[in-house]
């Protein structure tokens, strides 16, 4: 199996696009985060819902004291009213370096190695220079157990 | 110590050593002070240089580094680093605002409390670390300004800080470079850091604790808090409590037991790593303790490497002999004025510049004082006077200390920036007035 198989076509995020264009189309594709491009069409960077909810929402000092947030925490509803003005904002300002990536005809094998080497959940797929989609760990998991097929 | 001739012959090109190790020392300061470079990378060419120069042999060169404070250091960051992991610093923090009933004002002293204390047996970073976070939570949800909170914070972490041995690196320089224990900070510099701490609160209560106020249903939030969540793991709060009461014993029975304290500290590191790996198996043992050692702050630890060999090229080259007879020139020789003036400059210089360093090039000098003063014996004044300006001086600027810049970040990151400027107004006069108050105790106590 090659990782063309398992591949999942997304749109790819540009200057302009807002969070809320990526948290749809993340959704809807069911990947953790969307390439970034330039208005030629190459890969310049990454938005992931990871960090733009960390960067967007989350202050540091409410991952710290995760454990003893309440119920009843305030902070909740601001955070809440933090993510309305947050999904009108660009994705521009939440941009990473670009992700690992591999191209259509490596093996799954190939695919699932390097997201384990590099402590992650996806790869992009990337054919000379064009970004062809996303293969997740779970999309591989989600295939693997509806063939049972081995992973070559 | 080399003749200096003996050293102009082994500098490239046969320069003159002063010279080459005044220039190399003084780049190696600016380049810290400036920030550009990283402080590990810039000590460690500084001393790589003093070295490939000719300033110093590579046998003189290891000479000059002081393991029993690298040991001191990093076993005490390996027993923090599993120890953090616990919550327990976070759960005492929601315990004591819980004990005042989430009063502002007396939240504000109990977390300056709890870190003054954290802070004089713990290292300061991992102290404001911990509790700084939960302050911000707790200021939100009071509905009121952290600010008077950060500051207190700041404050208190380095003022318990200067109360023991293992509370600011440069007490552990100090104590190591000297021959002092734990026993004799604890009598020495303890005694007087409550009056400063309360003279710090006092002031801090004028100016903002009188308006501080809380709704009731704010405070209600507070007391609903559960800090028993904030234990993650209790089996490694018992095995971390029991490793630090073991070490701390040790520090203070360390004279009878003739033991130094960096023995006692990576023991106490390597016995805890034992206890909380037991049920571990080989792979996950490797796991567990590789990710303790990446919570050892390596670039301190090789950022004191380098600074050592940097100062001793400048000891070896007859700098720091010069900066003494200056020094001893200018106070005319007399004891009280050269204490006083240590004071004061130290704390001055730690407001302004990294306090290690500076610290680091004023043992040598201090200790080349002794003919002067009848003896090392009577250097005692300088040693305390250089461990009070040292510490207390990190209060003066947001720059003063490492951990006054943690607790600035959390903040700039939770949306409420600490300016330099608005936190160095008030900042450095309240520094001056505790060196005011150390000045008095050194003058009473050893004058």
């Amino acid at each position: 199996m090659n990782v063309e198989q398992v591949l999942i076509s997304t749109r790819v995020a540009k200057a302009g696009m807002t969070v809320r264009e990526l948290f749809d189309e993340c959704d809807r594709a069911n990947t953790p985060g969307l390439p970034f491009c330039d208005v030629s069409g190459r890969i310049i960077g990454r938005v992931t819902l990871k960090n733009v909810l960390k960067h967007g929402c989350l202050p540091d000092y409410v991952v710290e004291t995760a454990h003893i947030l309440g119920e009843q925490f305030s902070n909740l509803q601001d955070i809440q009213a933090e993510v309305e003005l947050l999904l009108n904002n660009t994705v521009d300002q939440y941009k990473q370096e670009p992700h690992l990536s591999i191209t259509p005809t490596s093996s799954a094998v190939k695919a699932l190695a390097m997201m384990e080497r590099e402590d992650t959940s996806y790869i992009f797929v990337v054919d000379e220079g064009r970004y062809k989609g996303t293969v997740t760990i779970h999309h591989l998991a989600s295939m693997l157990a509806r063939c049972g097929d081995p992973l070559t | 110590m080399h003749g200096e001739s003996e050293l102009a012959a082994q500098v490239i090109f046969g320069w003159d050593p002063l010279w080459v190790s005044s220039i190399l020392f003084v780049a190696t300061y600016v380049l810290i002070i400036s920030e550009k470079v990283n402080r590990a990378i810039v000590a460690g060419m500084g001393a790589g240089l003093m070295v490939v120069l000719g300033v110093l042999n590579q046998e003189t060169a290891i000479s000059g580094i002081d393991f029993n404070t690298l040991g001191l250091l990093t076993g005490m960051m390996v027993i923090v680093a599993i120890t953090r992991g616990s919550g327990i610093f976070q759960y005492v923090a929601v315990w004591s605002a819980k004990k005042v009933n989430a009063s502002p004002w007396g939240i504000l002293f109990m977390l300056s409390l709890v870190t003054a204390l954290f802070s004089a047996l713990l290292d300061n970073v991992t102290t404001v670390l911990l509790i700084a976070p939960v302050t911000l939570l707790i200021s939100h949800e009071l509905k009121i300004d952290p600010y008077p909170f950060l500051f207190a914070e700041i404050f208190a972490s380095n003022i318990g800080g200067t109360a023991t041995l293992i509370g600011d690196p440069p007490n552990i320089m100090i104590g190591s470079a000297v021959g002092l224990s734990f026993n004799q900070f604890i009598i020495n510099l303890a005694p007087i850091i409550p009056l400063i701490f309360a003279v710090t609160l006092g002031i801090i209560y004028l100016v903002w604790g009188r308006s501080m106020h809380a709704a009731a249903d704010a405070r209600e939030r507070i007391m609903r808090f559960k800090e028993k969540d904030a234990i993650t793991d209790v089996r490694l709060l018992k095995q971390s409590m029991f490793v630090l009461t073991l070490v701390i014993s040790g520090f203070v029975l360390a004279h009878p037991l003739r033991l130094e304290p960096a023995t006692i500290a990576m023991f106490g590191a390597a016995l805890l790593l034992l206890l909380s790996n037991f049920k571990n198996d080989a792979e996950e043992q490797s796991e567990e303790v590789n990710k303790t050692f990446a919570g050892v702050e390596w670039i301190t630890i090789f950022f004191f490497i380098g600074l050592f060999i940097a100062v001793k090229g400048i000891e070896e080259a007859g700098v720091l002999r010069i900066l003494a007879d200056i020094v001893i020139n200018f106070t005319d020789g007399d004891l009280t004025v050269t204490a006083l003036t240590i004071l004061w400059v130290s704390a001055i210089a730690s407001a302004v510049v990294d306090n290690i360093p500076f610290v680091a090039t004023m043992i040598p000098v201090i200790k080349s004082m002794a003919p002067t003063f009848g003896g090392a014996e009577y250097l005692m004044p300088l040693w305390w006077s250089l461990a009070l300006g040292a510490c207390l001086g990190g209060n003066g600027s947001l720059v003063g200390a490492s951990a006054n810049l943690i607790v600035a970040g959390f903040a700039e990151r939770a949306g409420h920036r600490i300016r330099f400027l608005t936190f160095m107004l008030m900042a450095f006069p309240m520094m001056l007035l505790s060196i005011g108050i150390a000045s008095f105790y050194v003058y009473f106590r050893y004058l």
